[in-house]
């Protein structure tokens, strides 16, 4: 039993680095996002090509791929490493924020833009017709939209998390990192994993309920009418 | 070496479609657990599905594979280690059964009960009642969801090769090593799983055609 709080202890270490990767990943999964969601939805020419094919590629291709890609590709090329960016590709924390901001903001795109989608032409008719700004026609839109994203981004927000784990495989240390190192000096195995799996279903299952905290808020204003 | 990764990519389609297979049957025995009038199969069912969804999927792959070494060791004093390749499959499909049970609850009960009804007014026995009445119309209200689950499940494979199958993931990781070239190496295996998801996704598409031609 002792064992057990021990490891969690050790483990503990982690959530720091894992806290911080999930949220700097989903705050540039999300900047990402809305850039692509704009483009997208405005039919920007040119760049809603881009858009498209940047989608293809992230959410066609794992995780890891784009991971290993990242932290070790550039080394292949000298002008890299010549150049300032290389103080920051070298970070392997850098590369797993990079990586899963990357990756969340194609797949939240998807999301944000299927939200909009569905937001009947009619309703954006009609604030035509009442004489609305461009603002506002969008401000309108865009809470339809929430209906729909926010039960959705809970689900990406939990594949962020469960995905950041995969920044062990670069040499970070986060739980998942901690983990590894654990069981390779103790091969106390299934306690180990099993410790750390405890703690990334509680996150989960926390993060899950704060989010249906928040649809209940965000969404109040419907329960109204 | 590119001869080398293309048939690499074979073994993580291989990989892939044998954990497809395992992992529908479970899915199957995990949905008709899931939906059990016995609290006994019900409850173990929906923990194992809330677990396995709410692990990073890396955890389930090592667990899996250090795990059983570590429990056979417990068990009869011998190290034996499994196959890489089997745990990767029990992983694999297990995550897979996972969601795939989920989907196919949803699509069970998107049937309406009328349609049971009338067939029971008609005089079918229950067991045609299922097969040709709620089971095609499961099917056509699944495919979406399970078509989804196999393109995670196919880009999930990278995962393995973290415990030593020889995947493409691997294979690629082998080559960026020996030849100090790892981006070409990457982005090649990235085009690689891309062909495969551009593929499947086509041919799923025609698949849900045909299956919702009546509607």
């Amino acid at each position: 039993m002792t064992k057990w709080i021990e490891y969690a202890y050790t483990l503990l270490d982690g959530l720091q680095v894992t806290l911080l990767i999930t949220g700097s990943g989903l705050l540039l999964g999300l900047l990402i996002a809305l850039v692509l969601t704009w483009i997208l939805d405005k039919r920007v020419p040119v760049l809603h090509w881009l858009a498209e094919g940047y989608l293809l590629l992230i959410t066609g291709t794992p995780l890891l791929v784009q991971i290993f890609l990242i932290y070790y590709g550039p080394a292949q090329f000298d002008w890299i490493k010549q150049s300032w960016a290389w103080q920051y590709l070298r970070e392997p924390l850098f590369c797993a924020i990079l990586a899963l901001g990357m990756n969340a903001g194609a797949y939240t795109c998807r999301l944000f833009k299927g939200a909009l989608d569905a937001v009947p032409k009619g309703e954006t008719l009609a604030c035509r017709a009442l004489g609305m700004s461009e603002w506002q026609t969008l401000s309108v839109k865009l809470r339809h939209a929430m209906r729909r994203v926010i039960p959705a981004y809970s689900n990406e927000v939990v594949l962020v998390l469960k995905g950041s784990s995969l920044a062990s495989t670069i040499s970070i240390m986060d739980i998942m990192g901690l983990a590894q190192r654990i069981n390779g000096q103790t091969y106390d195995t299934l306690t180990v994993f099993g410790v750390a799996g405890a703690i990334y279903l509680l996150m989960n299952s926390l993060l899950t309920w704060l989010f249906r905290l928040l649809e209940r808020r965000a969404l109040a204003f419907q329960q109204q009418g | 070496m590119m001869t080398h990764l293309l048939n690499a990519g074979l073994m993580t389609l291989g990989l892939a479609l044998v954990s497809l297979a395992v992992g529908m049957v479970l899915a199957v025995l995990l949905c008709g657990a899931e939906m059990s009038r016995w609290r006994l199969l019900r409850l173990p069912a929906s923990a194992l599905t809330t677990v396995l969804r709410g692990l990073p999927e890396i955890l389930v792959v090592f667990f899996i594979y250090f795990g059983s070494t570590h429990l056979l060791f417990l068990l009869t004093g011998e190290y034996i280690e499994f196959s890489p390749f089997w745990c990767g499959v029990t992983a694999l499909s297990l995550l897979f059964a996972a969601y795939a049970a989920q989907t196919l609850r949803g699509a069970l009960n998107a049937v309406s009960r009328g349609q049971r009804q009338a067939a029971q007014a008609l005089g079918l026995p229950p067991l045609h009642t299922f097969v040709h009445i709620v089971l095609p119309q499961t099917w056509r209200h699944a495919l979406p969801g399970l078509s989804n689950q196999w393109l995670v499940l196919l880009k999930d494979t990278a995962l393995v090769s973290l415990i030593g199958v020889h995947d493409l993931m691997h294979q690629a990781k082998s080559a960026a090593a020996s030849t100090y070239q790892p981006f070409t190496w990457y982005a090649l295996a990235a085009l690689i799983y891309l062909a495969i998801t551009l593929v499947s996704q086509q041919g799923l598409k025609r698949l849900q055609a045909r299956v919702t031609r009546y509607d």
